[in-house]
């Protein structure tokens, strides 16, 4: 690397020698004499690991021009979050960085700690991933966006710091501004601390803000409000953006420029457009391949990308990308290729010495060989002539909710399940959407607990919980129903070996050791991971794996009904498109069946057949997925949907999205008639007298009543699969709830 | 492991390089790494296993035995014929280190192990079963924590178990006694973290399949412990070595003709500026003693603990290469 030359010893050089360097690399005409707010160069970070130096940022540069967003995506272990907490100077001391940072033309690498409090929540700003703990839970938020105020301005008044914090708590939307300053962490929810770490980072005008994974650990609905949070304090400050995330969708309406990062290089960079449209790396090419889309109904494969990312602790000698890609060649080998630019496309560089042939007209499916769509036996047999393998009639789970310390006295009750029916039938799979607290996961439990005392009915292949009683008839439950978790590392004991871990269910079924063998050989196979890596550890396995491992166990021994708790929500895109089309393909092999929960409707769109929607322990809406998802009667469906994120920046940018206001209302305080009239942005917009009818009147699950003209035409037909709750399908929606990215434009180019 | 990502650059790096097969290392291999790096404790370790092989086979160095009386050297400090020097009854004071040593590292090794094996299987019992059978068994520990340990072992070693003392050696009652009364703590510790684990996926996934409770606790919760057990382990021998010392000392520990380090540090106080070597000896052993394991403790919880500063050697060649160039 030439930083290694031109920066001398590298974090252990004095400030003087840095300084040198950089002033060599800007005479060297390295440093473009523009107006960047921030512009980095040649940046490289090394860690100390137990097996060696790892190379985890190899010669990043950018340069970020003031209210311009540059979104910076890759896998995890790209390099994206270690370049930006590079750039704030967050690194350990034992890291090794060195290269160029400059923030209005003075150069920050190199600087003391306390020299970058100077600039640090001042002129730069981050906002983290995990709200949660990112605020200190014993100050009111009052405290700490004032502390961020005294630090950069000592002399600012107490009353003009109080007015300034109320102010910046107005622009990030929390209502009441004024009493939520006294109010502590733990009094909001997950996004209206977001919302609150935005005012800090805001708080003293920054000129870059960056963001790392703002929205990851956030539900759908708040992720789009906290965008929009984003989007309004960048429009505010005039700060420009570094979005650091691995959703190709989120970027896709906010960013000006991306940069993809892979092995900790960049391997593409251009205008957003160019991105998403001609891509010239194949990586970029599987990426956007790999998403699946919730505004198509078209059933393809999703592509995966196999392998893994490289050891970043040998230095590459061919392109780093190479061993994964299905276009890789002798060439390739040879020399990690240089962030060229693209002929004819101004701005758009890519690392790849086949990129002149790549564009936006080439197919990623053949490329990447994704599978053919699996076609499964039950397909061709109507649904009504299936046999179901799980019901549930009118299941309910009420948490009493008490007070007091020695008398508890009873204050309410939370619904976590109210009065849920539902069937699923063998060869498909049914899903449940909703945001966190509408109760899927309680449902889920609810299943999988099956005992005798529990309020209302589920019958699992035939047996009914009502007479469930003795372990016997609960073994022979536990053969028709396994679970898959959401976290796939959690899931697994860290101390079993594979086979241990695939040996525990057919134990307790009462194989003996050599069947036990010849099973796990076969379900190795199955899910895709090479038989002879049964003596490994979990932790020797790569997210994907690990949940491939949990499939495994699940599939163990033969069930008919598989629950998937969110069995993709941990996983890169890249391997979460791998893992969909496994199960995708398992439930055509094998005639499973799935309940599958997940907050992220592209995938449920992608992989399911039936879809239930779910707020506050209700259904809203169920029915067939693309009836629901291309034509929701539901407003809150209907928010869901814009809610998501597109991977198109043209779709992202002309649609409207219905904003919904605020969280889930608290239990306690449930509306007695539509539970979701209080953030309805039909109700919001209806007459009073309508109005009325939504408060005291609880709508019921009803089917679609076809219109006059479609009896007419065929008066025996039948009614379509789709049901849902709201007397007003078809109200107008309310205009404040209404957000269209157009404004979007005015300070595009 | 999942939203470390964005606050622990390092972890990164290291799943990422973790996914490659030819770079992994067995996690007993770090943890044997990693306790070499510490040289405390690889000089803890060396002094332990010293005295312990000391405590074996120290009595072939000498003719002398516990019990004999020299009558022709009695109280006489550190000669040619007697290493240590002897009592005021004339026993050589070397003899009596060596058994003493002995039964020091005997009570320490059984009560540690023994106990926090108690302790371990309870805990995890609590924690599993839950409601109930937790509270009941809470109800015990507690009880068992507020017993004046102090009275019981006065009483059991000294009038009371009269019965109890013909039958056994008085260092196998004082084990009995230590062994009773220094689980609860632990065990407390156990059941609060295995009733963390309880709400991992895993444990979940076992009951979900329907694995029955005694395999989920014996398979899954206690293995899952074993870093905080091995450090209780190390902490149970240094404490018991001190409780033997400390009973013995105050005269309602171990019994003559028995010989503990305490009761050698005992009988010499008394003495300290008559006999000298008789108080400082047994007190230098007992400190290496109970040092050393201090000093392997701090090298083991570094060893165990993931989230360790420990880092690879590379860096120091890294260090020192950086710093020749300057």
């Amino acid at each position: 690397m030439s930083s290694e030359t031109t920066t001398g010893s590298g974090t252990t050089a004095s400030v003087n020698s840095t300084a040198d360097a950089v002033e060599r690399l800007h005479i060297a005409g390295l440093h473009a004499p523009t107006d960047a707010v921030l512009s980095v160069r040649d940046l490289n970070v090394r860690f100390n690991s137990e097996n060696g130096v790892v190379h985890a940022v190899r010669g990043v540069d950018f340069d970020l021009l003031p209210g311009k967003t540059l979104g910076i995506v890759g896998e995890s272990g790209s390099g994206k979050s270690v370049t930006s907490l590079a750039i704030m100077g967050l690194l350990p001391e034992t890291a090794e960085v060195t290269g160029s940072v400059r923030l209005k033309g003075r150069e920050l690498l190199g600087l003391s700690d306390k020299a970058m409090c100077e600039y640090r929540g001042n002129e730069l700003a981050m906002v983290f991933q995990d709200p949660l703990s990112s605020l200190t839970p014993v100050y009111t938020v009052g405290t700490q966006i004032i502390e961020a105020l005294t630090i950069h301005n000592p002399t600012m008044s107490k009353q003009a710091k109080e007015a300034r914090a109320v102010e910046l708590l107005a622009m990030v939307g929390i209502p009441s501004p004024k009493d939520r300053l006294k109010a502590f962490p733990h009094e909001f929810s997950g996004g209206m601390r977001q919302r609150v770490m935005i005012a800090i980072a805001i708080a003293n005008n920054p000129r870059v803000l960056i963001a790392d994974e703002p929205t990851t650990a956030l539900d759908v609905t708040i992720q789009a409000q906290v965008l929009e949070v984003l989007h309004t304090a960048q429009e505010e400050t005039g700060a420009a953006v570094v979005m650091i995330t691995h959703d190709l969708g989120v970027v896709a309406g906010m960013a000006d420029d991306i940069m993809v990062m892979y092995a900790g290089k960049p391997v593409e960079t251009g205008a957003v457009d160019d991105i998403y449209y001609n891509p010239r790396m194949p990586y970029t090419l599987g990426l956007l391949g790999a998403v699946p889309r919730v505004d198509v109904s078209e059933k393809s494969s999703l592509v995966p990308i196999d392998g893994i990312p490289p050891n970043l602790l040998h230095t590459p000698t061919g392109c780093s990308f190479a061993p994964r890609c299905p276009l890789a060649t002798e060439a390739c080998l040879e020399g990690e290729p240089a962030l060229a630019p693209v002929p004819g496309v101004a701005l758009h560089h890519a690392a790849c010495i086949k990129s002149e042939a790549l564009g936006g007209d080439v197919d990623v499916h053949d490329i990447f060989s994704a599978p053919p769509v699996p076609e499964s036996r039950f397909d061709a047999i109507p649904r009504e002539n299936r046999s179901t393998v799980l019901e549930l009639k009118d299941v309910r789970k009420h948490f009493p909710l008490t007070k007091g310390a020695l008398l508890k006295k009873r204050i309410g009750t939370v619904k976590a399940v109210d009065g849920l029916s539902f069937d699923v039938r063998e060869g498909e799979c049914f899903s449940i959407v909703g945001e966190s607290g509408s109760g899927k996961t309680t449902t889920l439990l609810e299943i999988m607990e099956f005992h005798k005392d529990q309020d209302g009915e589920v019958v699992i292949g035939g047996i009914s919980n009502k007479q469930a009683a003795d372990t016997k008839t609960k073994n022979a439950m536990r053969r028709e129903l396994q679970m898959v978790f959401q976290d796939p590392t959690g899931a697994l004991d860290p101390r079993f070996t594979v086979y241990e871990v695939l040996a525990e269910p057919l134990q307790n079924a009462g194989l003996d050791r050599q069947a036990i063998r010849k099973r796990i050989m076969e379900l190795m196979k199955l899910v895709g991971l090479q038989p002879d890596h049964v003596n490994r550890f979990p932790n020797q396995f790569s997210g994907g794996q690990r949940q491939r491992i949990g499939i495994a166990r699940a599939l163990a021994v033969n069930p008919k009904l598989v629950v998937l708790d969110e069995p993709v929500s941990a996983l890169d895109v890249s391997v979460q498109a791998g893992v969909i089309n496994l199960l995708d393909k398992l439930r055509a092999e094998l005639g499973l069946s799935y309940l599958l929960v997940a907050h992220d409707l592209s995938v449920v769109r992608h992989i399911s057949n039936r879809v239930a929607v779910m707020y506050l322990g209700k259904i809203v809406e169920i029915g067939e997925v693309d009836r629901v998802f291309d034509n929701p009667r539901h407003p809150y469906t209907r928010a869901l949907l814009s809610a998501i994120p597109v991977p198109d920046p043209h779709v992202e940018r002309t649609r409207e999205r219905i904003i919904l206001k605020g969280d889930l209302p608290s239990p306690l305080d449930a509306p007695k008639g539509c539970n979701f009239a209080t953030r309805c942005p039909v109700f919001a917009a209806l007459p009073a007298a309508k109005q009325e009818k939504c408060l005291t009147l609880e709508p019921p699950l009803e089917a679609v009543a076809p219109s006059s003209a479609a009896q007419a035409l065929e008066p025996a037909a039948p009614s379509p699969d789709q049901r849902f709750a709201c007397f007003f399908p078809d109200g107008e929606l309310d205009e404040d709830m209404l957000v269209s990215h157009d404004q979007a434009e005015h300070h595009a180019p | 492991m999942t939203n470390l990502n964005a606050v622990d650059p390092a972890a990164v790096a290291q799943d990422a390089h973790l996914e490659s097969a030819d770079v992994v290392i067995g996690k007993s291999t770090i943890i044997f790494r990693r306790f070499m790096r510490n040289k405390t404790a690889v000089a803890g370790l060396v002094i332990f296993v010293a005295l312990t092989v000391f405590s074996f086979v120290g009595g072939f160095f000498t003719t002398w035995d516990k019990e004999t009386i020299d009558p022709f050297n009695i109280g006489m400090p550190p000669s040619a014929e007697h290493f240590l020097g002897t009592s005021q009854a004339g026993i050589d004071l070397y003899a009596m280190t060596v058994e003493g040593t002995r039964i020091s590292i005997l009570i320490g090794l059984i009560v540690g192990l023994v106990s926090v094996l108690i302790a371990a299987v309870y805990g995890c019992t609590m924690a599993y079963f839950g409601g109930k059978v937790d509270k009941v068994m809470l109800f015990i520990l507690e009880a068992l924590i507020m017993m004046p340990a102090l009275l019981v072992v006065a009483v059991a070693t000294s009038g009371g178990g009269a019965g109890l003392k013909r039958d056994l050696p008085s260092w196998l009652l004082l084990i009995i006694v230590l062994l009773v009364f220094s689980w609860m703590g632990t065990a407390r510790l156990i059941r609060s973290l295995s009733m963390s684990l309880m709400q991992r996926d895993f444990v979940k996934a076992a009951q979900y399949m329907g694995v029955p409770p005694r395999r989920i606790v014996w398979r899954h919760l206690v293995p899952n412990i074993g870093s905080l057990l091995v450090l209780d382990i190390t902490r149970g021998v240094t404490g018991a070595i001190l409780a033997e010392v400390a009973f013995s000392f105050i005269g309602i520990g171990i019994k003559v003709p028995d010989v503990s380090l305490g009761v050698l540090i005992g009988g010499a106080t008394s003495q300290v500026q008559t006999f000298p070597w008789m108080f400082w000896v047994p007190l230098t052993v007992m400190f290496l003693l109970t040092g050393s394991l201090a000093m392997m403790n701090d090298g083991l919880r570094d060893a165990f603990d993931p989230s360790s500063s420990s880092t690879g050697k590379a860096r120091k060649a890294r260090k020192i290469r950086a710093e020749m160039s300057k």
